[in-house]
């Protein structure tokens, strides 16, 4: 009896002291999904997709200089020597570049080249998830629906422009895809052409939806679309085949590119601004010539600000910078500013010899790159020494890239120790690129003097931009020659002028591999690159550019594991 | 010795109404004999003691002066002294006397109380695997954190640990189950924790032990798959006050110092890298002269200017960085307790300070502990209510250590600490962007945080009728975390912070634990069955705050406030919360005292995992054979033998994940986190930013929005270890006792984060079940102890060995071995399933290093290695299709040690003690991160280098194996690959004890009840493998060295 009236109290005991409920609590710190379709939340969806814009990190940069010129033999990589970074040695050199680069040091940052492919697709899935958004809002309820969409679609066009131009063989949904339809998309479900026109509809719907013009300078507008719709079709026109031959160059394509620019010219939005400086310089940002550029900023409530990273390896060793005199003007390129006395450039002979202070130049070079004996950034009282503000030179030379950096005086300058960078925006098309794309379509159909005029124009503006290049004593810092070219004899010389005019006007500004890519001419231009580059800079011993291989980096190895065989590697890889 | 003993105040209970029964039996009386029992080994009187005349039921139990009182027959009798965890002793009466009986300490166990899930046992009832620490081995250690002090002194428990005064220490049992959290499940006086340790007063413990199989720890179900730590603290068995006293004091000093170049030496390599390149050596800071030959150069000689910075402000100095930051130092501890027990209430009151300076330069750890435990009997002891309740306070320095001791290795010596000036020295052009070390360690030294953690519980407890009690305890333990830095600005070479910054950070967190129990014994002849059931709730929460402001005109920390600064106002915060309900219940049946059966279910439910899968049942089995009480045995053996065997199974759970892993998380992330170093390392990466500035205004507050981070997963589950013990315990001649277990543990389900592919986007990562990992292992204990001319010995020694092999895991896991906490996260690869089954999760993947290239045929003949020349480094061509590149990688090396041991010896002779205790691993493979610096020129070529690169290889020294110098890293030479792999183990002189007990008579005026000093040193030998090029295999790459300590202490009871 004991033992039942003692089992019995056990068992109220323990009823009373449990309850059913109690591992019901509410999770912290998160939004439920059904709040988020609003107007306002689906605005925010938009905003986050832009943001990704501005989510790069120095070592996986939205400005492609690892990419466009670390390949292109117009930057060494810099910093304190090949093995700091050394998948962007590996970049530079070519013969490293490997599917898995994770153990490459320091291998603390992980394989960055499987970190870039992750964040594009990071800036895709969030324009897909805002663009799924906009299906549950009716243009009644949200007057911006049809602008909000073309923002997206210009977005995830553009997100999907830089993969395709760095990996090639891409896989490619849109914001239907669900996530097994993500997980069962080969990279290789569509062809090149294929991706190309996925990537053209975005930015043609874009264009039919997007208004003239945009109250918020960030957000593109029906002219940005179309010019990036141009972009896209200089690229696509170049056929490649499997070993990325140009094989064929499609007149059609061309043609629509030459009246899409022009469009964009008749627009007004957009000119060549009066300086090149101004393109380079925060107070002018967003000026006439920016067509679409990232929007940096900083003392805005965020941990350190949205900050240029893409610039933050590239600060000179100074006691104003510090850090980490990365992306070096190669000698090369710096030869090739080298001007003739008819002011035209030095096809042939710009390599011949190395620059020096008595050759005539193209203006464009003091804008580029910093020299020793010369003003740092347009500061006549700040002079750039080898002493002082270079890190390797007995490795990398006595130079150091302009471009994207910025005076220590800028109130856009921020330090961030050890690094540095700057709240000035970031180019991605500059106007003098879309008149160029039209002239490089001009000249492969055979317009070339109309090309010419074009090419003339941006060499004009390259010539009047000396207004910033003095030293403290108000003497140029160089002997400046450009002219202007009078006659394109034939197309191979119209294509050589046009080629030269985008290495100069366009250097260190993450292009120029792209550029050789697309006109099938990389090996070559790399080979002749090597051959007297190494003799300058022993570390390029190893350098070997391989055809129909390293047009494109190798989809990352993590990708090949986790698709578990559904993506195809690329060549030879 | 007289501690070691647990629980001597458990006993109490039990005692005393066993005292009150046999009092009732008491027949009618021919004589008394009355007398004293002591502790023989310090004399103190035993109170509890019992005393039984030999055959019979009549007996008594020392009072709380250790004496009593007996009426027994006028005839020769005997009488038996007994009391737990000292040897019985048998008195031979023949007349009426008083007697002073002195018991020794018992080296046999068996009858000692172990605790166990929610309940205690005897030692000889365990079935399972339990092993019990001696405390009283680790009493005079001066370490902070009591984890610490048991390193190697149980086998299949492996400690890391480093010399911070905060006293981080690393704890896993018997191997990692997880791929996620891997640390134990403490339970301190019934109240379960995750929290560390360090901030626990070693002095208060009174007993620690260790439940490593399933069929111990499976009480505790969903928590207890890492094993089980039960600490109780100490109480008060005696029925005067009682004071102790203990102090010690400790010097430190590091004995594991690295080598750095001198400014002459460094500019020295820096040249011949250079002409090794067929480089002009043109360096910012030196000028060489030399004979300009590529061929056959020679240096004249090496100069540097006056100032090596453009501003002349510093001067070209020769710094030794290390000893600039380092210094001897002194740790103190000081502890104090009043403790008095009686009949109906026991009390307890202890104070503790714990103060330690870091051999870092101003680094500290100061931590006040206080207690009070008490407990009162009610009701004729039918109720019990009682409370354990400790606060902890403590606050240290915050000096980032890896940071300072990574650049005092790396900051070249060239650079002065201070400027002419008495600005901050620091990097100059050309050099590495380090940070000034002792600019770290003055700038922060005004930074502390504090730290305070209340814990412990209530308990009432009830006996309505005999043999049911219903126990009911409410713990909490809670923790606030604050802190308030001030980060000045400086200027140190061209590293400059222009603002200063003053922060604050907050959290509080913590649970409370609600544990009811009901306990049942039934005994009907020659059974015995303990039924004991329960409930238990536990929920958790958390809220944190960070702040800042800058502009700050005063860096003075009494000024620096948040409304003192003027701009830049930053803040954040979060919560989480959990909650975990568990029943369980536990049967143990006894037939014969021979054969011994357990069986414990526990149901836990999680607030983490999704309502499909809430709920774990976590069942165990185990039975023992006390083989040795068999008659077949019993008449066949003549000398003292005990022998059990144990077997177990059962399973245990895992679900330390984050709280929010079932859920589909949408967030605002307005700033995004770790922006600077976008670390790798957080299992949940940093997340990107959602505000953008789309007006193009440059400044100010921007729109943001939201993003889809983690997709919803709402089958997730426990994850669970199912563990199988197979043992045995023996103890022979009395003298000689031991266990050995083997085990098989195998984690199913493992939790882990799916990476998907990252075509998905941002919500690529989700946590699934998947896979599994088995440890298995055998471990050993013996124990050797004699009595021999008042020379007492005591000999005992430990080792286990520990094999992980992955079974299986799922196609899209990528595992970032080695899982290592040891291994920095540089050295981690990501694995998949084809290369991963049948390794450890602990395994090191890499390339093979084949010695170096002597001549350019060697070159010419080996596979197509970009890269390779002379003097540098061969890789293997492990597949052989004469290309090196990532298909030639292999294991070379597993993190696992093989072998673990600890062997401890005490030794007493009339009133001094020694003890030496010696611990090691064996069989371990570590990544040495500090080659990179000590090996190579070309890795870092802007930091200082290690004396080793002095022996580099060239065309004259070609033996060596370190490759030539250079600045231009072409062969990849940082690569992860056996280059770096090198052999952890150690057998390190952990301890050496020598201790004095003042005489009974000199105690005894002083008024005293006892008295010891004593000196100890702390990590004063190691012997370590020839193939490790580093400081401390222990400790192999950044973290804080080491000390060896020197300590004086005393211990005063009255």
């Amino acid at each position: 009896m004991k033992r039942i009236i003692a089992l019995a109290i056990t068992l109220v005991f323990l009823v009373i002291t449990g309850c059913s409920d109690y591992l019901d609590v509410k999770p912290q710190g998160i939004v439920g999904d059904k709040e988020l379709s609003t107007p306002e939340n689906i605005d925010g969806f938009v905003i986050s997709a832009y943001a990704q814009l501005a989510n790069d990190h120095y070592t996986i940069p939205n400005l492609l200089w690892p990419y466009g010129d670390l390949r292109a033999g117009d930057a060494y990589k810099g910093g304190d020597g090949p093995a700091d970074i050394s998948t962007f040695h590996a970049f530079e050199i070519f013969s490293t570049i490997q599917p898995d680069m994770s153990a490459y040091a320091p291998s603390v940052l992980g394989d960055i080249n499987n970190k870039k492919w992750e964040r594009q697709f990071v800036g895709i899935s969030r324009t897909n998830l805002a663009l799924s958004r906009l299906k549950d809002v009716s243009a009644e309820a949200y007057p911006l629906k049809n602008s909000r969409e073309g923002e997206l679609r210009f977005l995830r066009g553009h997100y999907y422009f830089d993969l395709k131009i760095l990996y090639n063989r891409i896989p490619w949904f849109d914001e239907t895809a669900s996530v097994s339809d993500i997980e069962n998309t080969s990279n290789v479900k569509y062809t090149s052409q294929e991706v190309w026109d996925r990537i053209a509809a975005d930015f043609r719907r874009a264009a039919e939806l997007l208004p003239a013009t945009q109250n918020d300078k960030g957000r593109p507008n029906k002219f940005t679309a179309k010019a990036y719709l141009a972009k896209v079709l200089l690229y696509q026109a170049y056929e490649q085949d499997d070993n990325y031959n140009v094989v064929n160059i499609n007149t059609g394509k061309l043609q629509e590119v030459v009246t899409l620019v022009d469009e964009v010219t008749a627009s007004g939005n957009f000119s060549l601004a009066s300086d090149f400086a101004e393109n380079f310089l925060f107070e002018f940002e967003n000026g006439p010539e920016a067509v679409w550029s990232i929007q940096r900023s900083h003392l805005d409530g965020t941990t350190i600000g949205n900050l240029d990273f893409s610039a933050m390896l590239s600060g000179p060793m100074s006691n104003e910078y510090g850090c980490c005199w990365f992306h070096i003007p190669s000698q090369n390129m710096v030869n090739a500013f080298k001007t003739g006395e008819n002011g035209l450039p030095l096809f042939d002979s710009f390599n011949e010899a190395d620059l020096t202070a008595e050759d005539y130049v193209d203006p464009r070079l003091n804008h580029t790159v910093a020299m020793p004996g010369k003003p740092y950034k347009y500061e006549p009282a700040l002079v750039y020494t080898v002493e002082d503000w270079t890190r390797r030179p007995d490795i990398y030379g006595n130079y150091s890239s302009l471009k994207e950096n910025v005076s220590p005086d800028c109130e856009c300058f921020e330090r961030i120790a050890p690094f540095m960078s700057s709240s000035k925006n970031t180019n991605l098309i500059r106007y003098s690129d879309v008149l160029l794309w039209k002239a490089e379509a001009l000249i492969e159909l055979g317009q070339l003097d109309q090309a010419r005029e074009i090419i003339n124009q941006v060499r004009a503006r390259a010539a009047a931009s000396t207004g910033y290049l003095y030293d403290e004593n108000g003497v140029s810092l160089a002997n400046y020659k450009v002219e202007g070219y009078s006659s394109f004899p034939d197309k191979e010389y119209a294509r050589k002028a046009l080629r030269w005019e985008r290495r100069l006007e366009f250097a260190e500004e993450g292009i120029r591999f792209f550029d050789l890519v697309r006109w099938g001419i990389a090996k070559e231009t790399l080979d002749a690159y090597f051959s007297t580059e190494k003799t300058k800079r022993t570390y390029l011993v190893d350098a070997q550019f391989e055809k129909g291989k390293h047009e494109y980096l190798p989809i990352p190895q993590q990708q090949i594991i986790l698709s578990k065989g559904l993506y195809i590697q690329n060549n030879k890889y | 010795m007289k501690e070691m003993i647990s629980l001597k105040f458990r006993l109490f209970i039990p005692a005393f109404l066993l005292m009150a029964c046999l009092l009732s039996f008491t027949a009618k009386a021919q004589f008394t004999v009355s007398g004293t029992v002591y502790d023989g080994s310090d004399n103190s009187t035993l109170p509890g003691a019992s005393i039984v005349l030999k055959s019979t039921n009549t007996g008594t139990i020392t009072g709380p002066d250790g004496k009593f009182r007996l009426e027994i027959p006028a005839q020769k009798s005997v009488l038996v002294v007994s009391y737990l965890g000292f040897e019985p002793k048998e008195v031979e009466i023949t007349k009426s006397i008083s007697l002073s009986i002195s018991l020794t300490q018992s080296v046999n166990e068996l009858e000692a109380l172990v605790v166990t899930g929610y309940t205690t046992e005897k030692k000889k009832d365990l079935t399972g695997s339990v092993a019990v620490v001696d405390i009283n081995q680790t009493r005079n250690l001066p370490a902070g954190n009591i984890i610490k002090n048991i390193q190697g002194r149980v086998p299949g428990v492996f400690v890391t640990t480093d010399g911070s005064p905060g006293s981080g220490a690393r704890i896993s049992i018997r191997g990692n189950s997880s791929l996620n959290n891997n640390d134990p499940l403490f339970v301190i006086d019934g109240v379960p924790t995750k929290s560390g340790m360090h901030e626990l007063n070693p002095n208060d413990i009174e007993s620690v032990q260790v439940l490593k199989d399933a069929a111990s720890a499976s009480i505790y179900g969903s928590r207890a798959a890492n094993g089980v730590i039960v600490i109780t603290t100490r109480s008060s068995k005696n029925e005067n006050p009682r004071v102790e006293l203990s102090s010690s004091l400790s010097f430190q000093r590091y004995t594991t110092k690295l080598d750095p170049l001198t400014a002459e030496e460094r500019g020295r390599m820096y040249w011949q890298a250079a002409v090794n390149d067929r480089l002009s050596p043109a360096n910012p800071i030196y000028t060489y002269e030399w004979n300009g030959d590529f061929n056959n150069p020679i240096l004249g000689s090496v100069s540097y200017p006056e100032f090596i910075d453009p501003d002349k402000t510093m001067r070209a100095a020769d710094t030794r960085w290390f000893d600039e930051i380092s210094r001897p130092s002194l740790q103190q501890s000081h502890n104090i307790s009043v403790s008095k027990g009686g009949e109906n209430s026991r009390s307890l009151f202890s104070a503790g300070w714990h103060n330690n300076n870091g051999i870092i330069k101003e680094t500290n750890f100061s931590r006040y502990n206080v207690r009070f435990n008490s407990s009162f009997d009610l009701l004729n002891d039918k109720v019990t209510i009682g409370e354990n309740f400790t606060i902890s306070y403590q606050n240290e320095v915050l000096i980032n250590s890896y940071d300072v001791l990574v650049t005092s290795l790396i900051q070249q010596p060239i650079v002065p600490v201070h400027t002419v000036d008495g600005g901050w020295g620091g990097p100059a052009p050309g050099m590495t962007d380090r940070q000034n070390p002792v600019r770290l360690i003055e700038d922060n030294k005004q930074n502390r945080y504090q730290y305070s953690r209340p814990f412990g519980n209530v308990y009432l407890q009830i006996v309505p009728v005999k043999n049911l009690s219903f126990k009911t305890s409410f713990g909490v333990d809670y923790s606030l975390y604050y802190a308030r830095t001030l980060q000045k600005s400086y200027t140190s070479g061209f590293l400059v912070e222009d603002d200063n910054t003053i922060s604050n950070n907050v959290s509080l967190r913590g649970n409370y634990i609600w544990t009811n129990t009901a306990n049942y014994k039934i005994t009907a002849g020659k059974h015995n069955i303990d039924l004991l059931g329960g409930i238990e709730q536990i929920k958790y929460k958390e809220e944190w705050f960070n702040a800042s402001r800058q502009g700050l005109v005063s860096e003075d920390l009494n000024f620096g406030y948040l409304s003192s600064g003027s701009k830049n106002q930053m803040n954040a915060g979060g919560g989480r919360i959990n909650a975990l309900m568990s029943y369980f219940a536990k049967a143990n049946y006894s037939l014969k005292d021979i054969y011994l059966l357990s069986m414990t279910v526990r149901r836990d439910g999680s607030s983490r995992f999704g309502k499909n899968n809430r709920y774990g049942n976590f069942p165990s089995i185990s039975a023992g054979w006390r083989i040795s009480e068999e008659n077949f045995i019993k008449n066949n053996v003549s000398f003292p033998l005990y022998i059990k065997l144990r077997a177990g199974w059962g399973l245990n759970g895992n679900q330390e994940i984050n709280d929010l892993a079932i859920y589909n998380i949408y967030q605002a992330v307005y700033s995004k986190e770790d922006p600077i170093w976008d670390n790798p390392t957080q299992t949940y990466r940093p997340n990107l930013g959602t505000a953008y500035d789309i007006m193009g205004i440059d400044q100010g507050q921007l729109p943001s929005g939201y993003i889809y981070s983690q997709i919803a997963n709402d089958d997730l589950k426990w994850e669970s270890t199912a563990q199988t013990n197979l043992g045995i315990d023996f103890t022979i001649l009395e003298d000689f006792s031991g266990s050995v277990d083997y085990f098989i543990k195998k984690s199913s389900d493992i939790l882990y984060f799916r990476t998907l592919l990252s075509a998905v986007g941002e919500a690529n990562k989700q946590m699934v079940n998947g896979g599994d990992i088995e440890n298995r292992g055998i471990e050993v204990m013996l124990n050797y102890h004699k009595t021999w001319h008042g020379f007492t010995f005591d000999l005992s020694g430990n080792l286990a060995t520990l094999k992980n092999t992955v079974i299986d895991i799922p196609d899209e896991l990528l595992i970032n071995a080695p899982l290592s906490p040891l291994i920095p996260n540089e050295a981690k690869t990501e694995l998949d399933r084809s290369v991963m089954i049948g390794r450890s999760v602990n395994s090191i993947y890499g390339y093979v290093v084949d010695g170096i290239f002597q001549n350019p045929e060697e070159v010419a003949a080996h596979a197509a290695q970009p890269g390779k020349a002379v003097g540098r480094l061969r890789y293997k061509d492990l597949n052989g299709d004469n290309v090196i590149d990532e298909k030639d990688q292999d294991f070379i090396g597993t993190v696992d040690p093989k072998l673990t041991y600890g062997a401890n010896l005490y030794a007493e002779y009339k009133g001094f003690d020694l003890t030496l205790y010696v611990q090691g691993i064996s069989g371990i493979s570590v990544y040495n991160g500090y080659k990179t610096y000590t090996d190579f020129s070309s890795l870092w070529p802007g930091t200082n280098w290690g004396s080793r690169i002095l022996d580099a290889w060239s065309p004259t020294n070609t033996d060596s194996d370190i490759p030539m110098v250079t600045l231009l890293d072409r062969n990849n030479e940082g690569r992860l690959s056996t280059y770096f792999i090198e052999s952890g183990s150690y057998c390190k002189l952990r301890n050496i004890i020598v201790g004095y007990r003042l005489p009974a008579s000199t105690i005894a005026k002083l008024n005293l009840t006892k008295a010891r000093i004593y000196v100890q040193g702390q990590n004063l030998i190691t012997l370590k493998s020839k193939s490790f090029t580093g400081v401390d295999p222990e400790n192999p790459n950044y973290a804080f060295p080491i000390p060896a300590i020197y300590t004086l202490g005393i211990d005063i009871t009255f």
